[in-house]
């Protein structure tokens, strides 16, 4: 039996209205992702590469065109549909981190776990388990303003991962860090990705995107290219990559 | 349910995070809860001592005064009657104690405690076989006069003779009020003392008291006695009068502090209200955060309602058991039961209901969050309020212009600070013209119909001689004689005090509220209370009956009386019957501007050789003053109200602008122009809410009080508004107050390093 795609889109469109003034964001988009991929989407500043994966995420509503999540349409879930999908099937991890500055770094890992029904004891197990697989063990007990932005992404990134998602979003998660720990959260995505995790990240950065199977370009809220990367993605200089940055 | 841990993990964090505002909350809360749960303990019908000591000791719901013992049998076979107290002899007495002398009924009673209306004893004992000189006090009159159990109780019968009884124990009762509310005051001795001290029958008069079957049915009892004893009957009160007498203060301490409480209610709110929306839109981030990990609109809108109401109902928990507490402080020592279980329920429920609401609205905002952590908050109106043009205008400091114009950048909430501060402020102008209406009242009593600051009885002088002391007097300016009798009202049921004071020609300057002074004979003014109890308005004919003769006068005005619930009659002596009016039982002296009347009643003491009786009149401010001791605690609470509307406004507004503060500086505003913009910005909130508070509260304060005065009787008149000294300091130092508070986050922002980045 063919295994359905955990994303596929069917001419998605995104307008928004600005002061009665029509302003499209993404215009007729067809995009699939197997499950175990890793797509990166790129594009320039305003192309809708983020509002593509808000809406894959239901967090953004679509104008029109269908969103299939492992095999069920989700663009006509209400609100609360989609918040429900999220919990059991969708991780995000954001550019500015979005710890929630209250809580300490374990309690913003448990968050997710605890939501979607897991007990305690549970949550926590999760919790110890990610967070020591994230090298970030010794700081569960401290609050998201005392790490470092490294650290910070490394925390959502666990969160995001609590549930086991089908689907990890990440939006421009490196967009915010320098060069030593965009490192670290890379490496940290190829090893979730090579454990079987789909990811679908956005970034304007090539040397990013050349972790990524597959990278998807958009111009203007339309793919213009489309391509696998080859195999020979462990070193990043080379092939489709280079072509990519430079375009960027 | 899946999200009740994952919540419970949020709030806690978040109380966490903001433990003195979260106090705050709670604290206000608690204040108002407090305030209504006394204020309900205070009005309802189960805190009025009267009815636990009328069950306790088995009242008589009528007493009657006669001349002669009645007939019993008769009495007994009334309708509604269950039992009959006594008859009891009771003789009039004068007790003095230290100079001062207090008149005393003492009535007779036996050794063993009668079945109807036995006095409960509260210290000591009651009176034994042979206990010739012992005397039992009753509980109100023995605290006023500080007797305690041992005390000598000197009294002199009308005949002049002198009997040094002495105090065996302290009784409650409930066959009359509380003294001095209720005079004379009340002693029990046993009835061989009594026929040693007062032998003439005609001196004596005889009490008799009936237990009704149902208390609801006193008006037959009552028609039934008066036709049956008819003339024989010199005053008779019933258990509505003597509840009413003890009930009186705490109902006007009541209904004031239900006023506050049910206006700090609503400033309650708003705090409420303005906290829970203040944290809303802070936390929007963090809220579209936990959109996007899976919270639906509805659970995010649970979460927040949960988190403030708890705080909320927190604080109805705290006011519930402080407001009980308060109340047992206030009513200290007197046997009132706890407050029922439903004006408590209701409260509770409503103040609960008025926080969860005042918590929902916003939370329901806050539910409407989109889930993209990243967008920006709110887009921010860019364009200059027109009071901000108005600033730029007349040229006003750029910190002033930017923060006008930050101070309406989200109208919603700049609306719902000034409204928050706006109602505590009213609420302490209403507070302080209780003040200036009780300082009024000490200041010049004659406005409230205590012009005379003496009352001087002849005691062993006639008449003449007394009102020729007083005038010698170099410090009395007027010399009114009066004279005050019971009469019974048209329906009989109970009587009134009719109070001639002056002649028609020479009227005492009572305090005219409506319709004009007596002028004639046969013309009376009356109070408030009379005019109730009696139904008639100014212009109608009344008729009563004193002592066997009838009383017929038409009432030409409404007079403030403070005395009696201001169920009292007024009207000139030659009014009144020759056997009533002649000679005049005592002179009202009315005093020149500034003279001491302690000084001016020693000098008439000396000046008669001790003889005459001087009395100096109670102010009825002075048995309200725990009402300032209300007004300050809640000055306190509503003070609380403001500053946590004020933080609120204030962390708002740093928030909003925090991303500005870079660029104001890189702009190259000094880090103290910064701070000034910040403060501005929340300042023109505080001085608008301020000012708004101010002018409504001392719009309408005269007014409540007058409509406080109607309800008790006095009437309306006596409101006063605060003076305006009063009112402007009251206001700068609310607003000074309000700019020192937001002054000192506002300089730390304004030192702090910004960062710029985006939200």
């Amino acid at each position: 039996m063919d295994t359905p795609p955990v994303i596929s889109t069917v001419n998605l469109v995104k307008i928004y209205q600005d002061g009665g003034v029509p302003v499209p964001a993404v215009r007729g988009v067809d995009l699939r992702v197997e499950p175990g991929e890793f797509i990166a989407i790129m594009g320039p500043s305003g192309s809708g590469k983020s509002t593509l994966v808000h809406m894959l995420g239901g967090l953004d509503t679509r104008t029109s065109g269908e969103i299939w999540l492992d095999g069920e349409r989700a663009d006509t879930l209400g609100e609360s549909a989609w918040a429900l999908l999220r919990r059991r099937k969708v991780g995000f991890v954001f550019q500015f981190f979005n710890l929630v500055a209250n809580m300490t770094v374990a309690d913003n890992v448990e968050l997710p776990a605890l939501l979607a029904g897991a007990s305690p004891r549970e949550a926590r197990e999760r919790r110890e388990q990610l967070l020591g697989a994230l090298g970030l063990a010794d700081r569960a007990g401290a609050a998201p303003a005392q790490l470092a932005g490294g650290e910070q992404q490394r925390v959502a990134l666990a969160r995001a991962l609590a549930n086991r998602p089908r689907l990890l979003l990440a939006d421009e998660p490196t967009g915010n860090l320098d060069s030593r720990n965009t490192r670290d959260v890379l490496k940290l995505l190829g090893q979730v990705h090579r454990d079987g995790q789909t990811i679908v990240l956005v970034t304007h950065d090539a040397r990013v995107a050349g972790l990524a199977d597959r990278v998807v370009s958009l111009l203007d809220g339309q793919i213009v290219d489309d391509g696998a990367l080859p195999a020979s993605r462990r070193r990043p200089r080379g092939g489709v990559g280079d072509v990519v940055e430079l375009r960027g | 349910m899946h999200t009740v841990r994952a919540s419970a993990r949020w709030i806690r964090a978040d109380l966490r995070a903001r433990r003195g505002q979260a106090l705050l909350t709670v604290l206000s809360v608690a204040g108002i809860v407090a305030a209504l749960v006394a204020a309900a303990t205070l009005l309802e019908d189960g805190t009025n001592p009267w009815r636990g000591l009328f069950e306790r000791t088995r009242g008589a719901h009528v007493w009657i005064h006669t001349g002669e013992a009645p007939d019993l049998a008769a009495l007994r076979d009334l309708p509604g009657v269950a039992r009959v107290a006594g008859p009891y002899r009771a003789a009039p007495v004068t007790l003095t104690l230290g100079g001062r002398k207090s008149p005393v009924a003492l009535r007779e009673a036996s050794a063993d405690p009668p079945e109807t209306a036995a006095p409960l004893v509260r210290q000591g004992r009651w009176l034994r076989a042979g206990d010739a000189a012992g005397a039992v006090v009753e509980r109100s009159f023995a605290e006023a006069l500080d007797l305690r159990v041992g005390d000598p109780f000197p009294v002199t019968a009308l005949s002049g003779s002198s009997h040094p009884l002495v105090v065996v124990g302290l009784a409650e009762t409930a066959d009359q009020g509380f003294y001095p509310e209720w005079t004379p005051g009340l002693a029990w001795i046993l009835p061989e003392t009594l026929t040693r001290i007062e032998p003439a029958p005609g001196r004596r008069e005889v009490v008799t008291g009936l237990r009704l079957a149902d208390g609801e049915d006193t008006l037959p009892a009552v028609h039934g006695a008066v036709t049956l004893l008819d003339e024989q009957i010199r005053r008779m009160s019933t258990w509505r009068e003597v509840r009413a007498s003890m009930e009186l203060d705490n109902r006007l301490l009541g209904l004031l502090l239900a006023l506050f409480g049910v206006a700090g209610l609503v400033a309650a709110a708003l705090a409420v209200a303005n906290v829970t929306g203040g944290r809303v839109l802070a936390q929007t981030r963090d809220i579209a955060t936990l959109k996007s990990l899976g919270y639906t609109r509805g659970q995010v809108v649970a979460l927040l309602v949960t988190e403030h109401g708890v705080l909320g109902l927190a604080g109805i928990a705290l006011g519930l058991a402080g407001g009980q507490l308060a109340a047992a402080l206030t009513l200290d020592g007197l046997p009132f039961p706890p407050l029922s279980p439903l004006p408590l329920l209701a409260i509770a429920a409503g103040s609960a209901a008025v926080v969860l609401v005042a918590a929902a609205l916003p939370a329901w905002r806050g539910g409407r969050t989109p889930p993209i952590p990243a967008a920006p908050a709110a887009p921010l109106r860019g364009r200059l309020s027109r009071l901000a043009k108005l600033a730029l205008l007349v040229r006003l400091p750029p910190a002033l212009v930017l923060g006008t114009r930050d101070a309406f950048t989200r109208r919603t909430p700049a609306f719902l600070s000034i409204v928050g501060l706006a109602v505590p402020m009213m609420m302490i102008t209403i507070g302080l013209g209780c003040w200036a209406t009780l300082d009024d009242f000490l200041r010049h009593p004659e406005r409230v119909g205590q012009a005379a600051a003496l009352t001087v009885h002849p005691g062993r002088l006639t008449a003449d001689e007394a009102a020729r002391i007083a005038r010698a007097d170099p410090e009395v300016r007027a010399v009114h004689p009066g004279s005050e009798v019971a009469a019974l009202e048209p329906e009989q049921t109970r009587s009134v005090l009719v109070r001639a004071l002056g002649t028609s020609g020479a009227p005492y300057p009572l305090v005219v509220a409506e319709g004009r002074m007596f002028a004639a004979r046969g013309e009376a003014v009356a109070g408030q209370g009379l005019l109730d109890l009696l139904g008639v308005r100014i212009g109608d004919r009344v008729r009563m009956t004193v002592g066997g003769t009838p009383l017929i006068v038409r009432i030409v005005g409404r007079v403030v009386e403070p005395d009696q619930d201001g169920e009292v009659l007024s009207t000139g002596l030659d009014t009144l019957a020759a056997k009533d009016a002649v000679p005049p039982q005592f002179h009202r002296l009315v005093l020149t501007d500034g003279a001491d009347p302690e000084a001016v009643r020693a000098r008439l003491l000396a000046a008669s050789g001790q003889a005459l009786e001087v009395r100096r009149t109670v102010n009825p401010a002075e048995r309200l003053a725990v009402i300032r001791v209300v007004i300050v605690a809640l000055t306190a609470v509503l003070a609380l109200l403001g500053l946590a509307n004020l933080l609120t406004a204030g962390a708002l507004g740093l928030r909003d602008h925090a991303s500005d503060l870079a660029v104001l500086k890189a702009m190259g505003l000094t880090p103290r122009q910064v701070a000034a913009t910040l403060v501005t910005g929340t300042g023109l909130l505080v001085v608008l809410g301020v000012a708004a508070g101010t002018a409504a509260g001392a719009s309408v304060v005269g007014g409540l009080i007058d409509l406080q005065g109607h309800t008790s009787g006095v009437g309306a008149g006596i409101g006063r508004t605060p003076p305006a000294s009063v009112l402007a300091v009251a206001a700068l130092a609310a607003i000074g107050a309000g700019l020192l508070v937001t002054l000192i986050p506002a300089r730390r922002a304004a030192r702090a390093q910004v960062p710029v980045t985006a939200r």
